[in-house]
């Protein structure tokens, strides 16, 4: 299966916050945390076309998302929206500052196509949540 | 119908303070100056509220769930209290003293957001300002690992690039704009130097800048990414700046040194004021983080991190912060007021809330709350109950009420105050 390696960042964007003002459970919410970001040579690398679903590993978890194309990116570097999704890859390692590491660490993309991308509740009931 | 003035949006470390919120019954109609974020919370303020209280996903009493959450308190041994940046002053202190009353530990979003800057400047120092000083003199504004474009909407509206202010006449072609960053966000274009840095390089390229306005020469053609003599000419231009600024984000707290790049950062600022007027102020998130940490210090002595289980308290991020407290399994109980962890943490963080027993009071549905063992609904500050907020500079701000709380909902501070006096007497302590 190809994959690529990338820098992984995390971070706000104005969807993600007014898609949380509606409601975690939103649709608007889903939508606008549930995709990971990476750049057009990335998704060329992977024949990845936009919207596609794209499995992220860490070296903490894994997760299926959808794959997004962004102009913003250089090759190597992909952004992952703050969320219940980017949660699942990233440590809770904080190098005694009570800080996770959420931006730089390494991560590797490779074609989900044929995977799911887990609804929030599913999230919520893998870490022992009882659901809506 | 009402149309309610000078409105401050309870969502951001902005807290813009001029909007007009038209009401009319108990529903919010309208909104008129609010970013695309802040119309978005008004407007679906009532949309996937809390309907009833909840113990053990069974509908509940708020007596009901008061005294469950007094006896899960009353009996824990390391509870947690966390969250507290999105709602009024008067509620944080309530959880500083619940956290006290329960020997436990009170921590708040900083820890995940500025914690490593305060960790900073309580070494170095901070060069503050306010929002209105920068509008009216600031003539260069760093944006450093920050986008305004997506976090704080307005902040370039109305504080640090268009607005005309008394010593920048001109408003933006009076002001130079850089901003510094890993990729090419919409900051990119409203900027007229942008510098693209490799990730986990601010250190070195702080710290370069810092060398090139003493004067040093440095023997490289690039650090992180930028070519020297963009450092060079940028470092030219904050020396001759009347009034720099730089606002700092996530990119610098979150990134590799953490705390050391807010150091650099203000290292370098403090090289700055030797030849002109130079200050920084960190992007605050939620819109009272700031106030989480003013009202923690003042009851304290300490902004977040903070352990009471020697019965005074005592200080150590790393150890008495929340991710870490829940992450090695320490916490036995957790409060959780005006947060979502359980969307905000890494997964191994997350889930001990599951697993534990976990009392959030909230408005909406939130992973958090579906993890939780006790939930109480709760008003909106800001929307639905008056408080006071601290903006990014440090400026309170007071709150309005707009409408009445949903389904009769208490506040926070009256949640919180009940559930001490109830602890209280479980202890027997009343």
């Amino acid at each position: 299966m190809k994959k690529v390696e990338v820098t992984l960042i995390s971070g706000r964007t104005s969807q993600q916050g007014s898609g949380l003002e509606v409601g975690k459970t939103s649709d608007e919410y889903f939508n606008s945390t549930s995709y990971v970001e990476l750049s057009a040579e990335d998704a060329e690398a992977l024949d990845l076309e936009d919207g596609l679903p794209v499995e992220v590993n860490t070296d903490h978890g894994s997760v299926v998302v959808t794959g997004r194309v962004s102009k913003e990116l250089d090759s190597g570097l992909a952004f992952f929206p703050y969320g219940p999704w980017a949660n699942r890859v990233f440590g809770s390692t904080t190098e005694g500052t009570g800080m996770p590491a959420y931006k730089g660490i390494r991560a590797s993309l490779c074609d989900a196509r044929d995977a799911k991308v887990k609804t929030l509740t599913e999230l919520v009931e893998e870490m022992g949540g009882k659901g809506l | 119908m009402t149309v309610h003035t000078d409105v401050v949006c309870p969502f951001c470390g902005c807290l813009c303070d001029d909007l007009e919120i038209t009401v009319e019954g108990n529903e919010i109609t309208g909104t008129k100056n609010a970013c695309a974020i802040s119309r978005s919370k008004f407007m679906n303020h009532g949309k996937n509220r809390l309907e009833s209280p909840i113990v053990d996903g069974k509908e509940a009493s708020v007596e009901e769930t008061i005294e469950e959450a007094a006896k899960v308190l009353a009996n824990a041994k390391r509870p947690l209290v966390y969250g507290l940046s999105s709602t009024e002053c008067e509620a944080i202190g309530r959880a500083v003293e619940l956290a006290e009353v329960c020997g436990g530990v009170v921590d708040n979003t900083s820890s995940v957001c500025h914690g490593p800057t305060i960790l900073a400047l309580q070494q170095v120092g901070e060069s503050k300002t306010t929002l209105g000083e920068v509008k009216n003199r600031a003539d260069l504004v760093i944006f450093w690992g920050s986008n305004p474009t997506e976090a704080h909407l307005r902040h370039i509206l109305r504080y640090s690039v268009m607005p005309k202010g008394m010593y920048v006449p001109e408003g933006r072609k009076g002001r130079y704009i850089v901003t510094v960053d890993v990729r090419d966000t919409r900051m990119k274009r409203l900027s007229d130097q942008f510098l693209k840095i490799q990730p986990g390089g601010d250190f070195e390229l702080l710290s370069a800048l810092r060398a090139a306005v003493r004067g040093s020469r440095i023997q490289a053609e690039s650090v992180s990414g930028v070519p020297m003599e963009e450092i060079v000419e940028l470092a030219r231009r904050m020396k001759a700046a009347k009034m720099g600024i730089v606002f700092f984000g996530l990119g610098l707290t979150q990134s590799d040194g953490r705390h050391m790049n807010i150091d650099a950062a203000v290292g370098l600022v403090a090289e700055l004021n030797h030849h002109t007027k130079f200050l920084l102020t960190p992007m605050r998130g939620h819109y009272n983080v700031a106030g989480a940490n003013s009202v923690t210090a003042w009851q304290t002595g300490y902004p977040y991190a903070v352990d009471f289980a020697r019965g005074y308290p005592r200080y150590n991020p790393g150890e008495y912060t929340a991710v870490d407290l829940l992450a090695s399994g320490e916490a036995d109980a957790a409060v959780i007021v005006a947060s979502d962890p359980g969307a905000t943490f890494p997964v191994d963080a997350a889930s001990r809330l599951a697993r534990i027993p976990t009392i959030t009071l909230d408005q909406k549905v939130t992973p958090t709350t579906m993890l939780s063992r006790v939930v109480i609904p709760v008003a909106t500050a800001g929307v639905e109950c008056e408080g006071t907020a601290y903006r990014m500079d440090g400026v309170p701000i007071r709150l309005k009420r707009l409408v009445k709380p949903h389904a009769g909902a208490l506040t926070d501070a009256e949640v919180l105050v009940r559930m001490i006096e109830r602890v209280r007497e479980l202890r027997g302590e009343a």
